[in-house]
């Protein structure tokens, strides 16, 4: 249930055209307009679409074209691209689309529109084929800052025409002076109405004076280039070793390839020619950020990058030099800022430091270890949730080839976070969840293998895992793995998908042979042992001969399955998500709850998978619910600004509102206090706050309106998700659920983990053991674990009692939701809990008194004579049981709300009011009151405490079952999320109405004594409001009842001193052991309310002594109790209005 | 179920498919390298999702040809593993004995398998890095510090051998003590293992490529009945929930 919950929710965020990387809003239901824009342009995060215009980009005619280039033979081959109009006289033409954002202009020949009413296939328009353009299509992505002017062309029509000029913060040469030359001049005609190009030319204006600001970090990341020291000068000219102002020029790092020799032999992989058209190349189209993107561009790129040029180009196609150019410092500054400290990812980086890529010389030294290390270990502080993932290792040591350890960084990132989303995470859910779409494409593209694979129980994906994760970097040779990493940067990934099937097709002949993993893996192991040799060694043409298996990979991969795009990757992404992660989610559960420890043994497996579920639901939610709320402030705070310049901080801002799913890899297995009550408030009612803070919504009128606004409340919040507790109940916030938290909290890191969740629970929900319940309460207030609960603790105690059960109790042998439903409104049911309030009531009213009666003396003295207590309780009863003749009034007896304030836990922790001392020395029974003195302090022990409770059936009742079942589990499921159904709510009440409680009927009635409740329903109140109203008031807030006790104790000890001994008399309609009369008798308690509750306390000690003894007459006295506890009540209630 | 052993002739040649689970850098692929190349490597590449090795095991009635897949041991690959001991017939569970988590870990696995692996499957409790332990090669101490969890310099048991014999006991598991650096018990191990199992589970021997005659001979009916025996379990395999 929990799950596919979990799976819709995660579904209403996850759209089929969802693609790799963060959903920037979490309420989308799609991936958001600024989502699209910045996955077709490869930009940071913090990028939205501000303007668009269609618009005609004209570049000058090239001086040296590359037609004539071998690359450009090979045209035919990629296949022509439909947006390039060709040159004409004035220049080449590109018609598209141009977008501007806070800090980029983009244009691209790929007709998207991410305005407000694009149409969601507008606005993916890039995820079709790309025609080995990749998503940005031909143009350009300028950081706004490599703008250096726009001029406003004199046009003869009436068309609106920009010129730009770019450069990226260096001056371009000239004839007089050495230099890269100036990159293109971009003419730009604006195609919309006039209007429309003034308010782009308002924007772009904007957006200029603030790039001004980064013309620096431009300056910086440019130099870092190697085109910046590759244009300087002519191809063919020799490098000048110094500037002309004498500074020696030294290349940029171009990865531990310039130090220990790149892969492969440079020659055979025609490194200069290329190096040779990429020259030519930037020449004409400028280079690094100021670079335009033609058509030869992409096939430079398709044909295998140069080795001094792959690291920039992959930056650039990647999208990882924007990123660069927003923090160009933050790899320095994440090192330093964790220098020295140890991590769990650090420990696992290390050891595999000396086994990634062992066999490229530069990992066998000091230097490449070191850059590894630096690289991941930054990446794994400043995405903690992924830290390190094994195959990063490998992909890391890769990139560092051709990049230098900060380039390598931001690639890292935009690889994780955008092009590989989910692969590394905890659960890795990305990579498994790729291996079943790519499985499905091979269903799809080849169902005879497919076919013949299931036929011989292959398993494909453990074929083709670690070419997925790790990149083909260690399935392949590396020169190989590298060109598809070319393409990859470049069109994303559905490049691995479509090189994956390529494999598979290339091979299908053999692998149909292949009738076990073990062929399977061999035909393909020796096929990419293959990759270098001539795809047609017989072939009569000599150029035929010349094709490499690779080449022809990459043929098939790109010719044959240029079907697979974006698109149909997110889609398969999408239809596969909810299984896989439910796997997952199945899987780490199974896993987690095997790992709860032996104390998890005590629970039923359906227990522990509720808490498992309720704990990581918790989890889940809140902090959705936080990244609501920040999404909004964040909105909120930009909304403020004019212009939201400001770069947000974090790397890629992934923002995925996913996380925290189990499944995606819970970024917190913690429950703090907060998330534990709110915990504890789906499980238990009486962890429901009974004045909810409904800020939210002050115009409800039931808000405030006792305990049926208390649940019209509820009903109404969910129309407000932005409230802290979300959906759920508000919990209550009380000193009992501090004291839980803190003993769960074993290690006192002040969060729980599920294992301490479980491992709290079970004691208490594990086996019916009353006395262990009974120890383990007053443990919980036993502060120094000595064995004693001093006056304090007592006071707290009583208090918890009341909390715990202000919405009823779970009598002994309840197992359903217990009386705890009510208050709903069912006038049958309010009686029913009324009963079942004034008998706990009147127990801890008892309890109480009875706790300072036997109560020890802090003196040793004292304490030896009273250690006789727990030996020989029988006799020591007996002998109390006299003495206490005199207390008659209970302390709760006058009890009504105090107006104390409810969620004010301080209450009880007053000083002892000063009437104690007042009355005590009148008293005649000074051993009873002694027990009363703040100045003599006491404490009970566990055996007193224990004592004290079998001495209450309602308590013992209470302790035996009642606490625990009002913990429900999945054995009585009330799921928080179904506590605001009304349905549901009915249904408990139905059940409750026909379940009687259970009680045990060898005990004598119920404990309850004194006339709390009783009294006001004897009429001092009106009967209308009387018993009901008061009830209300306590149920709704318990704990004023809790404050009244104390006030109470002030009067008991008067009526002590006075003398007034009357003996509270019982009623004996009070019989729980009666279950079968109890529905009747409930029906005539409920007009008769006063008669039933009035019990002494003697009369409870008399049936601890004999406790066979059921029938006690108790009416008469009850009534004579009655009219005194009545004119308490009045006393107080006219206190409270 | 296959009975594919029946047959004549020269011994009846079996394949069958082992998994090895376990923590990180306890020493899975130290002990499938040993086993299957009789060597060691200090520095061995981390296990990308897994990696797949066939080693033979000449036991005096057959020829079990062991499909051997060996996990990659860091916890996040744990959710890779059902797709990876899906169909397994037996499995290596392995911990260092200088590493108490680890057994901890094999409990888990051992319990993962019980659930969710083929009925029947047969598992075998490794304790590995006997060698760095003073009390069984006192000779060939820890010197060495290639050991890749690092833990030279406290490299003494932790884990006694009673201790983890115990819980194998009341798991009904084979236990081993190993040494993937020394060799000592490793094929031991295997041996054992294919004793183990159960002449009714074994499959023929699969695959065209170098099944031999074997193949020819045996493969027939009992093929056959492999695939469908196969079958049904990958649809239970398939509903448990493994991820892929």
């Amino acid at each position: 249930m929990f799950l596919s919950n979990l799976v819709q929710k995660a579904q209403q965020y996850i759209d089929p055209a969802v693609l790799p990387g963060a959903l920037s809003n979490a309420n989308a239901t799609k991936p958001s307009k600024s989502t699209l824009f910045q996955q077709q342009f490869h930009l940071p995060a913090t990028q939205n679409p501000l303007y668009e215009i269609t618009a005609e980009l004209t570049l000058p005619t090239r001086k040296s074209g590359l037609s004539k280039s071998p690359s450009a033979k090979r045209q035919q081959q990629w296949g022509p691209n439909d947006w390039d109009k060709g040159a004409d006289g004035k220049g080449t033409h590109y018609v598209g689309q141009l977008h501007l954002s806070e800090q980029f202009m983009c244009f691209s020949t790929v007709n998207t529109s991410f305005v407000s009413t694009a149409s969601t296939s507008a606005s993916s328009a890039f995820t079709g084929r790309t025609h080995g353009t990749g998503t940005a299509g031909n143009g350009f992505t300028l950081p706004l800052c490599a703008v250096r002017r726009v001029e406003r062309l004199h046009t003869q029509s009436y068309m609106f025409a920009l010129s730009i000029t770019t450069w990226n913060g260096f001056d371009p040469g000239s004839d007089t002076k050495p230099g890269a030359p100036a990159p293109p001049k971009l003419t730009i005609q604006l195609e919309g109405s006039r209007q429309q190009c003034e308010r782009f030319c308002d924007g772009l204006k904007r957006g200029l004076r603030q790039g001004i600001r980064e013309v620096e970090n431009m300056r910086a990341v440019a130099a870092d280039c190697y085109s910046e020291y590759f244009m300087y000068s002519d191809f063919d000219a020799t490098p000048p070793s110094t500037k002309p102002d004498g500074t020696p020029r030294t290349p940029p790092d171009t990865g531990l390839g310039s130090l220990f020799k790149y892969p492969g032999n440079s020659r055979k992989l025609r490194d200069r020619s290329k190096m040779r058209l990429w020259h030519e190349y930037m020449r004409e189209n400028g280079r690094n950020t100021t670079l335009v993107r033609q058509p030869d561009f992409h096939r430079l790129i398709r044909v295998g990058l140069p080795n001094l040029l792959r690291g920039e180009m992959w930056e650039l196609t990647s999208g990882s030099l924007y990123l660069r150019l927003q923090k160009p410092k933050l790899y320095a500054e994440t090192l330093k800022k964790h220098e020295g400290e140890g991590s769990l990812a650090i420990d696992e980086i290390e050891k595999d430091l000396n086994r990634s890529l062992p066999e490229y010389a530069g990992f066998q030294s000091e230097e490449g270890i070191g850059r590894l290390r630096r690289v991941l270990t930054a990446y794994s502080w400043i995405n903690a949730e992924v830290g390190y993932c094994q195959a990063m290792n490998i992909v890391v040591a890769a990139l560092l080839i051709y990049l230098s350890e900060n380039q390598a960084f931001y690639l890292l990132s935009i690889l994780c976070d955008r092009l590989l989303p989910g692969y590394y995470s905890t659960t890795m859910y990305g990579t498994l969840l790729d291996q079943k779409v790519f499985e499905s494409l091979v269903e799809k593209t080849m169902p005879v293998l497919w076919e013949h694979l299931s036929g011989n129980d292959v398993q494909l994906s453990v074929v083709s895992l670690p070419w997925f994760l790790s990149l083909y970097i260690n399935s392949m040779p590396l020169i190989f793995a590298f060109r598809v990493l070319d393409v990859f940067f470049l069109e994303g990934p559905k490049v691995l998908f479509q090189v994956g099937l390529a494999i598979l097709r290339v091979n299908g002949e053999e692998l149909l042979d292949a009738t076990d993993d073990g062929a399977f893996i061999s035909v393909l192991k020796s096929y990419f042992a293959r990759l270098g040799e001539s795809a047609h060694p017989k072939s009569e043409n000599p150029k035929h001969r010349a094709i490499t298996n690779f080449q022809a990979l990459m043929v098939v991969a790109f010719k044959e399955f240029d079907g697979i795009t974006q698109q149909t990757i997110s889609e398969q992404r999408s239809r596969h998500k909810a299984a896989v992660l439910e796997n997952i989610e199945s899987f780490a559960k199974r896993t987690s709850i095997r790992n709860l420890g032996p104390e998890s043994k005590k629970l039923s497996t359906n227990d522990l998978g509720f808490l498992y579920d309720r704990f990581y639901t918790i989890l889940y939610e809140r902090q959705q619910r936080a990244q609501v709320l920040q999404a909004e402030e964040d909105r909120k705070r930009k909304a403020s600004r004019l212009r939201a310049t400001e770069i947000v901080t974090g790397v890629a801002g992934n923002s995925a509102p996913e996380m925290g799913r189990v499944g995606l890899g819970p970024s917190t297995t913690e429950m703090d206090y907060d998330a534990f009550r709110e915990f504890l408030a789906g499980v238990a009612k009486w962890a429901v706050t009974d004045s909810p803070s409904s800020p939210t919504n002050p115009n409800d009128p039931s808000a405030h309106r006792g305990q049926n606004g208390y649940f019209h409340t509820l009903r109404a919040r969910p129309s407000h998700p932005s409230s802290p507790w979300g959906r759920g109940p508000e919990p209550a916030e009380h000193e009992f659920l501090r004291r839980l938290f803190k003993r769960w909290d074993k290690e006192g890191k002040n969060s729980l983990t599920l294992q301490d969740v479980v491992a709290g629970l079970a004691p208490i929900k594990g086996g019916r053991d009353i006395m262990g319940n009974i120890s383990y309460f007053f443990e919980l207030y036993d502060d120094d674990n000595d064995g004693r609960v001093d006056r304090e603790g007592i006071l707290r105690i009583s208090e918890a009692l009341l909390f715990l059960s202000r919405r009823g109790v779970g009598g002994g042998g309840f197992v359903s939701p217990s009386p705890t439903s009510t208050g709903l409104s069912e006038h049958e049911d309010g009686k029913r809990r009324e009963t079942k309030d004034e008998q706990f009531l009147s127990a801890v009213s008892a309890f109480i008194r009875r706790c300072f009666e036997y109560a020890d003396p802090d003196h040793p003295s004292r304490q030896a004579e009273k250690e006789a207590n727990s030996a020989a309780q029988q006799v020591d009863l007996m002998d109390l049981n006299e003495k206490d003749g005199p207390v008659t009034s209970d302390p709760l007896s006058g009890s009504s709300p105090s107006g104390s304030d409810a969620k004010d836990d301080s209450v009880l922790s007053r000083p002892s009011t000063n009437s104690f001392g007042q009355t005590q020395p009148q008293s005649k029974h000074a051993a009873a009151n002694a027990a009363l003195d703040p100045a003599s302090p006491v404490h009970i022990t566990l055996p007193t405490f224990r004592m004290l409770v079998l001495a209450d059936e309602t308590l013992e009742s209470f302790f035996d079952s009642g606490f625990a079942n009002s913990f429900h589990l999945a054995d009585a499921p009330l799921p928080s999320s179904t506590i605001t159904s009304p349905t549901f709510l009915s249904a408990a009440q139905q059940q409750h109405a026909t379940a009687p409680p259970a009680s045990i009927p060898a005990l004598s009635p119920g404990g309850t004594s004194s006339g709390v409740v009783g009294g006001a329903g004897a009429g001092v109140v009106p009967p209308g409001k009387g018993l009901r109203g008061m009830l209300d008031n306590i149920v709704t807030d318990g704990m004023r009842v809790a404050a009244e006790v104390r006030r109470r104790m002030d009067e008991a000890q008067k009526e002590l001193d006075k003398g007034a001994s009357t003996r509270g008399i019982e009623d004996d309609d009070d019989d729980d052991g009666d279950e079968g009369g109890r529905d009747l008798l409930e029906g005539a308690e409920a007009d008769a309310g006063v008669e039933r509750k009035g019990e002494s306390a003697r009369s409870r000690e008399q049936s601890l002594l004999d406790q066979p003894m059921v029938e006690e007459p108790r009416q008469e006295r009850g009534k004579a109790k009655q009219e005194e506890v009545d004119a308490e009540m009045e006393k107080s209630t006219m206190f409270e209005r | 179920m296959t009975d594919s052993t029946t047959a004549s002739a020269p011994k009846p040649s079996s394949s069958v498919k082992l998994v090895l689970l376990g923590e990180a850098a306890v020493g899975k692929s130290s002990l499938v390298l040993r086993f299957v190349n009789n060597d060691f490597q200090p520095n061995k590449e981390p296990t990308i999702g897994a990696a797949f090795l066939t080693q033979k095991c000449q036991l005096p009635s057959r020829t079990i040809k062991f499909e051997i897949w060996d996990t990659a041991g860091q916890e996040r690959f744990a959710s890779l593993a059902p797709m990876y001991y899906r169909n397994a017939q037996s499995a290596l569970v392995v911990y260092d004995i200088t590493k108490p988590s680890s057994l901890v870990k094999a409990k888990h696995w051992v319990a993962e398998l019980q659930r969710q692996a083929s009925p029947g499957i047969v598992i075998a409790l490794v304790g590995n890095k006997l060698d760095l332990c003073d009390d069984d090669s006192p000779e060939d101490d820890a010197q060495d510090g290639e050991n890749v969890d690092g833990h030279e310099e406290e490299a003494v048991r932790k884990v006694s051998t009673a201790e983890a014999k115990a819980y194998a006991d009341e798991e009904s598991l084979l236990f081993y003590e190993t040494s993937a650096k020394t060799g000592h018990n490793v094929s031991e191990v295997f041996t054992a293992i294919a004793n183990a199992i159960p002449e009714t589970s074994l499959k023929g021997p699969r695959g065209g490529a170098g099944g031999g005659t074997q193949a020819a001979i045996s493969g027939g009916g009992g093929q056959d009945s492999s695939r469908v025996n196969l079958n049904a379990r990958g649809d239970a395999g398939a509903k448990e929930g493994c991820a892929c």
